[in-house]
């Protein structure tokens, strides 16, 4: 897919995140496996990346040596990478029903033998890390492809993204995208009632990146933080802090730490649906 | 005992070098463990050199990037931070996805004596052959630093390479590679009784056997150059003329050399008399030297001797 050809339609956008958090709802529902908040609240972010010509991929050349490489760092919410790339075709839209079960190849947490997947992740810290490993090896090389890395605001507490941000910056990584998943909560509670993580865009500013803060549910707000990243050539890996809220879309969930990875019972379930019906994203 | 001139480090890296200079696809990280070859290596190779800070966790993930584009990566720290500091990044990030990466431990065992547990490494042989897929290489001289270092760039894989900080003795001549074959190789011939051990450890188990020798004992000695994968053929067949089997380490008996060779002999029906000598549980904080740790830790070599006496008499 090339980058300037396509036209960033926000209608359009807006209509794949509401698809996908139907489609990412279900895929969940279906054998009560998976952690919906989390990918909800990177869902924008996503199908900016694919929906909105940001990321250069192909689908049926997936290891392209060209491609822009896509971690999900946050290795609990790469499911809502699942229907996307069902979507493009790396692999057939029924594996989408077989998600976890013995004759499927999607699992809880992805790893590379899955189409589309660049790295295993699941344990947190080290997506970006590898992702720099790209970004080197980019440099080197003398390609011109990108690393985006979404990692969890929860993340940042593995000193080994702090490790890898010093790296970036000193190696002059312009071709590594940090994402910054920032939902403000872990597993338990808030990130600022378990320990401290702001202010956060002034630590990975203090690392020697550029930042940008958007609303990570806005795509007016995406997009332009997404055009400055794949035309960044400063000298400087680029942060997006994307504030969100996890469990965006369905109220009750949201921003409720124990939905983590807490399932809805049938009415809570009925309920959900119900408000999937209504597009929450709104520009 | 002739000593090398180079040390184990710069033998292994001085191939490198020389490998990395007809293929760009080369790169050598560091977590800020210098050596002279190191410094050479960083004076030419530009950006196949890495400083990856002091920063071993970031350094295996970076390292699992590269290799997932296809780069031949070596990663250079003492052993105990390359090993345990960053045990779940080589775990989840090379070894998982079955990545190739040559991992350089400097330090085994000792090595830094004086230094304190931080800098011992004693138990990176249980943790590190836990992992799936992975090769334990731990050589003993120049010949199979060489050939080791070789190996690497031929035929990439997870390995750990376990380097010894000091000047090693020579064990083989040039061209004898037949431990590269069979991962395990009988450098000398005893009767009845044989000791397994490999690297530094080698040239006290000849000084043991010099001690024996005195009293009638012949224990053959046996080099576990490569300790996963054991190839269990040639282990029988290695062990075939002996009875009692002794095996010596500079490591935590719990799950080390003497704990992988009883696993891989049990696994392949091979019954012998087994004695296992090693670092009983405990951390020395203690000055006086790498001898002297070993008789606090009871691997000197009069303690050893006196074990492995009693042990052939029984």
């Amino acid at each position: 897919m090339k980058q300037e050809s396509v036209k960033r339609d926000i209608q359009l956008l807006k209509e794949r995140s509401q698809w996908l958090r139907k489609e990412l709802f279900e895929l969940v529902m279906r054998t009560k496996k998976g952690h919906v908040p989390s990918s909800y609240s990177c869902a924008e972010i996503l199908v900016a990346l694919f929906y909105g010509g940001y990321l250069r991929f192909d689908s049926k050349d997936p290891r392209s040596p060209t491609r822009d490489r896509l971690i999900i760092s946050k290795g609990h919410a790469a499911m809502a990478l699942y229907p996307i790339l069902a979507d493009f075709g790396y692999y057939s839209k029924d594996e989408l029903l077989k998600f976890t079960k013995s004759n499927g190849i999607l699992r809880f947490y992805p790893d590379n033998s899955i189409p589309g997947i660049e790295s295993i992740t699941g344990s947190l810290g080290h997506g970006l890390g590898i992702g720099c490993g790209y970004g080197y090896a980019a440099k080197t090389d003398g390609l011109h492809y990108r690393s985006f890395v979404v990692v969890s605001d929860g993340e940042c507490y593995e000193g080994s993204v702090w490790e890898t941000a010093l790296f970036a910056s000193h190696y002059q990584l312009d071709n590594v995208v940090a994402i910054v998943d920032r939902n403000g909560l872990c597993i338990m509670d808030e990130t600022e009632n378990c320990v401290r993580l702001d202010p956060l865009e002034e630590k990975w500013k203090a690392f020697g990146w550029d930042t940008v803060a958007i609303n990570g549910h806005s795509y007016k707000e995406i997009l332009p933080a997404l055009d400055r990243a794949v035309a960044n050539s400063s000298g400087k890996p680029l942060a997006i802090i994307s504030n969100s809220v996890k469990g965006k879309g369905i109220s009750f969930m949201e921003s409720k730490a124990r939905w983590h990875n807490k399932m809805p019972n049938d009415e809570e379930m009925a309920r959900a649906r119900e408000e999937l019906m209504v597009n929450c994203i709104l520009d | 005992m002739e000593k090398n001139s180079k040390l184990p480090r710069d033998i292994f890296l001085d191939q490198i070098h020389a490998a990395a200079r007809n293929n760009k696809n080369i790169y050598v990280m560091t977590a800020d463990l210098g050596s002279d070859a190191l410094d050479r290596f960083r004076a030419e190779m530009g950006r196949q050199f890495i400083h990856a800070g002091i920063s071993e966790q970031n350094m295996i993930d970076v390292a699992a990037g590269m290799a997932l584009n296809g780069k031949i990566v070596y990663v250079y720290a003492m052993a105990p931070f390359v090993t345990l500091r960053c045990f779940e990044q080589i775990k989840v990030a090379i070894a998982s996805m079955g990545l190739p990466l040559t991992i350089i431990g400097v330090g085994v065992g000792y090595s830094y004596e004086d230094a304190g547990p931080t800098h011992y490494a004693t138990e990176d042989i249980s943790c590190m052959r836990s992992l799936a897929g992975i090769e334990i290489l731990t050589p003993g001289d120049e010949q199979s630093v060489i050939q080791a270092a070789r190996l690497t760039f031929a035929k990439p894989a997870l390995r750990y390479i376990r380097l010894d900080r000091t000047y090693l003795p020579t064990l083989y001549n040039e061209g004898d590679n037949r431990f590269m074959q069979d991962g395990i190789a009988e450098i000398d011939r005893g009767e009845t009784l044989c000791i397994m051990t490999a690297g530094y450890m080698l040239q006290k188990a000849r000084a043991v056997k010099v001690r024996l020798e005195s009293d009638g004992i012949k224990p053959g000695i046996i080099d576990v150059f490569r300790l996963k994968p054991i190839n269990g053929q040639v282990l029988r067949s290695v062990l075939a003329p002996y009875s009692k089997v002794v095996t010596l380490e500079e490591h935590f008996l719990s799950g080390g050399l003497g704990g992988a060779l009883v696993e891989a002999m049990v696994d392949n029906g091979i019954r012998k008399d087994i004695k296992r000598i090693g670092i009983e549980d405990h951390y020395y904080c203690e000055n006086g030297g790498r001898n002297y740790l070993h008789q606090l830790a009871g691997i000197d070599v009069d303690t050893v001797t006196d074990a492995v006496r009693s042990f052939a008499k029984l």
